[in-house]
C-alpha cells in the first residue's frame, strides 16, 4: 500500500534513472531505432497472446484477416480440404513460382507463391468438415477458440449446421465472421474477388486514364482490395474482442469486401450525392493539387540491363510541387517561370487545361533526363521528387532494411524466403509483429490439433486420413 | 472475323488482344506467312477489314498466334519477324511454366523444386524442420560449393 | 409515373448545380428491392430460415438499438493533409470511440482542397465556411478542437489533453512533436497508459524517412505508392497500350497507400489496447507508414524477386495469376469475369460458346489449355481474354451479367459512383448511404463497412466539423477552460 504522504521519484513525470534520461536526450532518429528495434522482436511479449482463432477461408480477402492476429501473435489455426489445400496455393504468378510440397500424396505440385502471406504463423489442418462424422472434432475445436472467420457462401455452414445460429449455444463467448462479396441482399449468393470488388465498387472507375488520353480503367495491381478488406475485418474482431473483455458475450460480424472498396473513394460519393457529378479518371495526376503527379522521363536508369522492367520501365518519377513556393522553384529549375507568372494559386494550376499545360512541360523538360537525374535535381533544390521504385529497388532499398520491413526468412520447412509483410504493418515498440513462418504444406498439424489437442488417438486419426476425412 | 485474324493462307489465328486494337487503325502482318492485313477498329468491332494488302509496310505484329488445325502449333510472343515481343515482362526470359530454383536470390537453399522426397508422417502431418543434408543430399553438396566460392550473401 | 416537365436555360455549368441534389432528386432514384423480394432470393438456394436470420440479426435497420464496441475509449488525433490518421481514428469512431480532432486554429488544409480547384463542390456550414468533400467525408464522428502547438501555451493545452487519451494518433513530419516536447517520449511520462501511433509516408527514422521540401510542404501519397512498387505494378503495358497514352504504371484513383496505412494502424492500436488491458496496463509507440503497409499487401511481390529475381511487371486489367480474372471492353464499359478451377472455367466458356461458336472450337479444344496453371502463361491470357471480348463487344453489362449468373460465375460489371449508388444490392443495404447532417445538410456516403453486425455494429453519426466547433466543451471538459479564458487563448492565438 502506497504512503499519500510520501513522494516517490517513481510517481513523478520525467526520467526515473539515469539511463532513462540518457534516452530523453538522444536524438531523436536514434531513438526510433532503439525502441523498434528491428530483429529484437521474439524478445518482446505478443499482444494477441492467449487468442485462439479458427480460420476456415479461401483465397485471400478472409485469410488476410486472420493473419493479422497471428502476426500479432495469436494462436491460428487454418482447415483445409483434405489433399487440395486452399485454391490460392494452386496459384503463382505467370505458373513460375511453386515451393514444394504441397502434400506427401502428391509429389509434382507445390504450393505457388499466391498464397504468400496471406496466412503467416498458422498451424495447418485438414477436415471435409461437411461430412457427419467430422462434426464433433469441429465442434471440438470451437469450444476451445475464441472465434472463427470463414468464406463460405451464405447458408452453406448453415446447412452443416455450423454457422453462429448453432456454435453460439456451444460457445456464448465465440466470435464469429462471415467474410465475402455481398452479405445479405439481393446479391446474396454472387461470388466474388477482388477484382469484382474493384469494379463493381467504383474504385476502377477511378482509376487509370481517362478515355480522352487514350486510357482504360485501371485495376489496383495485386490483389488489393482482398488484403485491405481484410484488414477491416481485424478492427472488426479486435474491438469484438474488447467488447467482450467486458460483456463476456461473442458476437456475429458479416464483412462485405466489395463495399469495403466503395469506403476508400474519399470524395467521389459526397460529390455524386450533393451535385450529380460522377468523377472520372485522372491517370496520375490529382484531382486536388498540382504538381503532385508522375511524369515520364526520357531516359532509363539502366539502359544496358537486359531485364525490360529496368531498362524501359525505369522511367518514372513523381514530383510534387503544389504549395505556391515549390510551384515556383519548380518553374524556374525547368525554365518555364512563364507557367508560375500564369498559374499562382493553387486554385488556377489545379484546373484540368492547367494541368495539361503544366505536366506538359515537366516531361518536355525531362525528355533528354534519366529519371535519377531529375530526382535529383529537384530534391538537390529542396522540393519533393521520387523515383518510382521497382520491386529490385524496393528490395535494394537500405530504409526498408534497416527498418526490418523487409527481410529474410529462414522458414522451417521451405528453407530461405524473402518476406514483405508483417513486419511492414506497423512497427510497435512493445508487442511488436512477427512472422515466424510463411506457411506449411496441407494437414501438416494434423497430429499436432487433432492429437495433441483435441484428444482423438492416433489410430482414429489414421482412420480419417484414410477416409479422406483429413 | 474480327478481334482474330484467321489467315486461310496458311490457317494461322492471330490474336488481337481487346485493348491495344480495341480502338485501332493501321496494318498488322500474319505470323504465319507474309500477308498484311488493314484493318480499322471501332469499340472492338472490324469496321474495315480485314483487307490483304499485298507488298505494304505492316504498322505491327500480333502478340500471339497458333494454328488450331495443325495441332494448336503455337507461335509464341517475341518469335522473330512473326510475333511482337512482350516487353513488359518480369525478366529477359520468359518460361511459363514451373522454374525450378534450388536457391534463392541470395544463394541458400529454399525448396522450389520438385519432386520432394516424402517427408511426413501421420495424416501429412510434419514437425518445423527440413533437413536438407538428408533429404537432398546433392542440393546440399551444391550449396557446400557455393559458400566455398562465396556466392552466398546476407542479401 | 409521369415526369414533371421542368423549365430550365443552362448557359454555364453553375446553372446545372441547382438541378441535381438531395432535394431536388433524392436517393435511390428508383426504390431498393423490396424484402420479400430479397427473401424469393435466399428461397433458391434453401436458405430462407438463415436469411430471414441475418436480417433479423445483421440488418443497418437495428443498429441504432445497440451497443458500441469500443464505448469508453478516448482517442486523440491529430495530423494535417493526409488520410492515414483520419482513417485510423474514424474506424474506430464508427465502432464507438470517443475521437477528438485536433487542428491548428487555422485548420487542416485538406479542408481547402476540392477538385480541379472547384469551390463550388465545398460545402457551408452554419458558420458560412466552406469545406471541401474529402475532409468532410473521411472526417467521422469526430469533435473538432483546434490548438496552435506552435505556442508554448498550445502545447501545455495538448499535454493535458493528451493526459486524457487512450489513443493518440499523430500525423505530422517527423520529429515535429518531439521538438516540441510533445512526442511520445515526453506524453508517455506523463500518461504511461497512452498508445501513441504515428502515421506517415516512408516513415519517420531511416535513410528514406518523410521529408518536407525547403518550403515546408508536406509529402503525401502516392509518395508511399511510388515507395512499395505498388505504382510500377500498376497499369497496361506498352503491350497493350501505347506508352503515354495509358501504358505507363498508374497510381490509385484515390490516396490509397493512406487508406492502407490508416486500417493498419487502428488494427495496431487495438492490439495494443488489448494488450494494455489484459496485460501489463502500458501503452507504446507505434509507427505505421503508407509506403510499408501498402508494401504488406502487395501479394508476394518482393518475395518473388528474392524467389529468381523478378520484377514485377504491369498487366493492365488482367492478372498474371489466375485465369480467367479479369475486365476486359465490352459494348457500354467493362464486365469483369472470374473463374479459374477448371469447373468454373469451363462454365464461364460453356455460357460464351452457346452465342460464339468459334470460342469452343479456339479455347475449349485447345490442348494447352486445359490445365489450369498452364492457362496463366501470357499467351494463353491474351489468347482466352481476346476471344472473350469477342463476345463481350456485342453485349451490355447487364446482358453479359445476366448471362453469366445463369451459370452462377462470380461477375459483375465495372460501375461509376452513380451506378454503384443505384445498383441494387448496393442501395439494399445500403453500402451508399444519406445522413441529415446538423451542419451540412444531406450528405451521401460510403457506409461504414463494420455495421453489419450482431451486437455491436458500427455507425456514421455525423461527417466532418466545422473547425473548431467543440472547443468550449472539450476545453471545459477536459482541461477545466472556462469562456473568458477560452476568449483569452483565442485572441493570443492559441485556440
Amino acid at each position: 500500500m502506497k504512503d499519500q504522504r510520501v513522494t516517490r521519484i517513481e510517481d513523478l513525470p520525467g526520467p526515473k534513472s539515469q539511463g532513462e534520461l540518457e534516452e530523453m536526450k538522444m536524438p531523436y532518429e536514434e531513438w526510433c531505432r532503439k525502441v523498434f528495434a528491428p530483429g529484437q522482436e521474439k524478445t518482446k511479449p505478443e499482444s494477441l497472446k492467449g487468442i485462439r482463432w479458427l480460420s476456415t477461408t479461401m483465397y485471400i480477402f478472409t485469410p488476410h484477416s486472420v493473419a493479422n492476429l497471428a502476426e500479432l501473435g495469436a494462436e491460428c489455426i487454418k482447415v483445409e480440404m483434405p489433399r487440395m489445400g486452399d485454391p490460392m496455393r494452386h496459384t503463382s504468378p505467370f505458373n513460375e513460382c511453386y515451393l514444394y510440397p504441397l502434400h506427401d500424396s502428391r509429389p509434382m505440385t507445390g504450393t505457388g507463391l499466391g498464397f504468400t502471406n496471406a496466412n503467416s504463423n498458422e498451424y495447418y489442418i485438414t477436415m471435409d468438415y461437411h461430412v457427419d462424422e467430422m462434426k464433433e472434432a469441429f465442434y471440438r475445436l470451437v469450444k476451445l477458440s475464441d472465434g472463427l472467420t470463414e468464406c463460405y457462401r451464405p447458408g452453406t455452414f448453415d446447412r452443416w449446421k455450423q454457422s453462429y445460429r448453432y456454435l453460439q449455444e456451444l460457445n456464448p463467448r465465440f466470435i464469429y465472421v462471415w467474410g465475402g462479396g455481398f452479405g445479405y441482399g439481393p446479391k446474396v449468393f454472387g461470388g466474388s474477388y477482388d477484382i469484382l470488388g474493384q469494379a463493381h465498387a467504383g474504385l476502377a472507375s477511378v482509376t487509370g486514364f481517362h478515355e480522352d488520353f487514350g486510357g482504360h480503367c485501371t485495376k489496383h495491381s495485386n490483389w488489393c482490395i482482398d488484403w485491405y478488406s481484410g484488414t477491416q475485418i481485424t478492427v472488426a474482431i479486435l474491438a469484438a474482442l474488447y467488447w467482450r473483455r467486458k460483456t463476456g458475450l461473442g458476437t456475429m460480424i458479416e464483412f462485405s469486401q466489395v463495399q469495403a472498396a466503395t469506403r476508400a473513394l474519399g470524395y467521389t460519393v459526397p460529390l455524386y450525392g450533393r451535385f450529380g457529378i460522377v468523377r472520372q479518371r485522372w491517370g496520375n495526376w490529382d484531382t486536388q493539387l498540382c504538381v503532385h503527379g508522375i511524369i515520364l522521363c526520357g531516359k532509363s536508369d539502366y539502359p544496358d540491363e537486359p531485364n525490360p522492367q529496368l531498362k524501359y520501365e525505369a522511367r518514372y518519377a513523381v514530383v510534387s510541387a503544389f504549395n505556391d513556393a515549390d510551384f515556383k522553384e519548380l518553374c524556374a529549375i525547368v525554365g518555364r517561370n512563364d507557367l508560375y507568372d500564369q498559374y499562382k494559386t493553387l486554385q488556377d494550376r489545379v484546373k484540368p487545361e492547367a494541368q495539361m499545360v503544366i505536366y506538359k512541360a515537366l516531361e518536355d523538360w525531362a525528355a533528354d533526363k534519366t529519371r535519377s537525374e531529375v530526382v535529383k535535381t529537384l530534391t538537390d533544390a529542396g522540393l519533393l521528387a521520387m523515383p518510382v521504385m521497382n520491386d529490385k529497388e524496393v528490395y535494394e532499398c537500405e530504409h526498408f532494411r534497416q527498418r526490418g520491413t523487409i527481410r529474410w526468412l529462414d522458414d522451417p520447412v521451405f528453407g530461405d524466403v524473402l518476406i514483405q509483410s508483417g513486419y511492414s504493418c506497423g512497427l510497435m515498440s512493445k508487442t511488436p509483429r512477427r512472422v515466424n513462418w510463411i506457411w506449411r504444406p496441407v494437414g501438416a498439424d494434423n497430429v499436432k490439433i487433432y492429437h495433441e489437442m483435441l484428444g482423438y488417438p492416433m489410430s482414429k486419426i489414421e482412420q480419417w486420413y484414410e477416409k479422406n476425412l483429413i | 472475323m474480327c478481334d482474330i485474324i484467321w489467315c486461310k493462307d496458311c490457317d494461322t489465328v492471330n490474336y488481337l488482344d481487346p485493348y491495344y486494337f480495341w480502338n485501332w487503325e493501321g496494318k498488322i502482318k500474319c505470323a504465319g506467312c507474309e500477308n498484311v492485313y488493314y484493318v480499322y477498329m471501332i469499340q472492338g468491332h472490324m469496321y474495315k477489314g480485314p483487307d490483304k494488302k499485298p507488298g505494304e509496310k505492316e504498322d505491327i505484329l500480333p502478340v500471339y498466334a497458333d494454328k488450331p488445325n495443325q495441332g494448336y502449333e503455337q507461335i509464341l510472343p517475341g518469335t522473330e519477324g512473326k510475333t511482337r515481343p512482350y516487353n513488359c515482362l518480369p525478366r529477359h526470359i520468359y518460361l511459363g511454366r514451373a522454374d525450378m530454383v534450388k536457391f534463392s536470390a541470395r544463394g541458400r537453399p529454399v525448396r522450389g523444386w520438385r519432386p520432394q522426397p516424402p517427408s511426413t508422417g501421420v495424416a501429412g502431418s510434419c514437425g518445423f524442420t527440413w533437413d536438407i543434408q538428408k533429404l537432398s543430399p546433392e542440393v546440399w553438396e551444391e550449396f557446400q560449393e557455393k559458400l566455398k566460392k562465396g556466392e552466398v550473401s546476407d542479401w | 409515373m409521369a415526369q414533371k416537365i421542368r423549365e430550365v436555360e443552362i448557359n454555364s455549368r453553375e446553372d446545372t448545380l441547382p438541378l441535381m441534389g438531395p432535394d431536388v432528386r433524392p436517393w435511390p432514384v428508383t426504390p431498393p428491392p423490396s424484402q420479400e423480394e430479397v427473401m424469393a432470393v435466399y428461397a433458391r438456394r434453401k436458405a430462407e430460415e438463415f436469411g430471414k436470420w441475418c436480417e433479423d440479426n445483421l440488418r443497418i435497420d437495428y443498429a441504432k438499438d445497440k451497443p458500441e464496441a469500443l464505448q469508453g475509449v478516448r482517442v486523440l488525433s491529430c495530423g494535417l493533409w493526409r488520410m492515414g490518421h483520419k482513417f485510423a481514428a474514424g474506424l474506430l469512431s464508427e465502432l464507438g470511440a470517443e475521437l477528438i480532432n485536433v487542428e491548428p486554429p487555422e485548420g487542416d488544409p485538406l479542408r481547402k482542397l476540392t477538385p480541379f480547384g472547384r469551390e463550388e463542390y465545398m460545402l457551408e456550414d452554419k458558420n458560412g465556411d466552406k469545406c471541401g468533400l474529402d475532409f468532410i467525408h473521411e472526417l467521422r464522428n469526430a469533435y473538432s478542437v483546434t490548438i496552435n502547438l506552435e505556442t508554448e501555451k498550445g502545447r501545455e493545452l495538448y499535454t493535458k489533453l493528451a493526459e486524457h487519451a487512450d489513443i493518440l494518433i499523430e500525423e505530422y513530419p517527423p520529429g515535429y512533436m518531439d521538438e516540441r516536447g510533445i512526442g511520445y517520449r515526453q506524453l508517455s511520462q506523463i500518461n504511461p497508459k497512452l498508445i501513441y501511433c504515428w502515421v506517415g509516408e516512408h516513415g519517420q527514422w531511416g535513410p528514406m524517412k518523410d521529408k518536407v521540401s525547403k518550403f515546408g510542404q508536406w509529402m503525401l501519397d502516392p509518395f508511399g505508392q511510388a515507395a512499395c512498387s505498388f505504382i510500377h505494378n500498376t497499369g497496361f503495358p506498352e503491350d497493350l497500350l501505347p506508352r503515354g497514352k495509358g501504358g505507363d504504371p498508374t497510381r490509385s484513383g484515390v490516396w490509397f497507400a493512406d487508406y492502407v496505412a490508416g486500417e493498419q494502424t487502428a488494427v495496431n492500436a487495438l492490439a495494443a489496447l488489448f494488450w494494455r488491458d489484459e496485460f501489463s496496463g502500458e501503452g507504446q509507440f507505434i509507427e505505421t507508414t503508407a509506403a510499408e503497409a501498402l508494401m504488406d499487401i502487395l501479394d508476394f511481390d518482393i518475395t518473388w524477386y528474392g524467389f529468381n529475381k523478378s520484377i514485377k511487371a504491369r498487366t493492365g486489367g488482367w492478372d498474371p495469376n489466375l485465369n480467367q480474372y479479369a475486365w476486359n471492353p465490352c459494348k457500354d464499359g467493362y464486365m469483369m469475369i472470374g473463374g479459374q478451377t477448371d469447373r468454373l472455367w469451363y462454365r464461364i466458356g460453356m455460357c460464351i460458346e452457346r452465342e460464339l461458336p468459334i470460342f469452343g472450337r479456339l479455347i475449349h479444344e485447345d490442348p494447352l489449355l486445359k490445365e489450369m496453371a498452364a492457362r496463366n502463361a501470357l499467351q494463353a491470357l491474351t489468347k482466352t481474354y481476346t476471344m472473350t471480348t469477342m463476345w463481350l463487344r456485342n453485349i451490355n453489362r447487364v446482358e453479359a451479367e445476366e448471362k453469366l449468373m445463369q451459370y452462377e460465375i462470380a461477375a459483375g460489371p465495372l460501375l461509376y459512383i452513380d451506378e454503384v449508388a443505384e445498383f441494387p444490392h448496393f442501395k439494399y443495404r445500403p453500402w451508399v448511404n444519406v445522413l441529415e447532417d446538423e451542419q451540412y445538410g444531406t450528405l451521401m456516403y460510403a457506409e461504414s463497412t463494420n455495421a453489419y453486425q450482431m451486437r455491436t455494429p458500427a455507425r456514421v453519426k455525423w461527417l466532418g466539423r466545422p473547425l473548431g466547433y467543440d472547443n468550449p466543451e472539450v476545453f471545459m471538459k477536459y482541461l477545466g477552460i472556462g469562456q473568458s479564458e477560452l476568449r483569452e487563448l483565442k485572441e493570443q492565438g492559441v485556440v
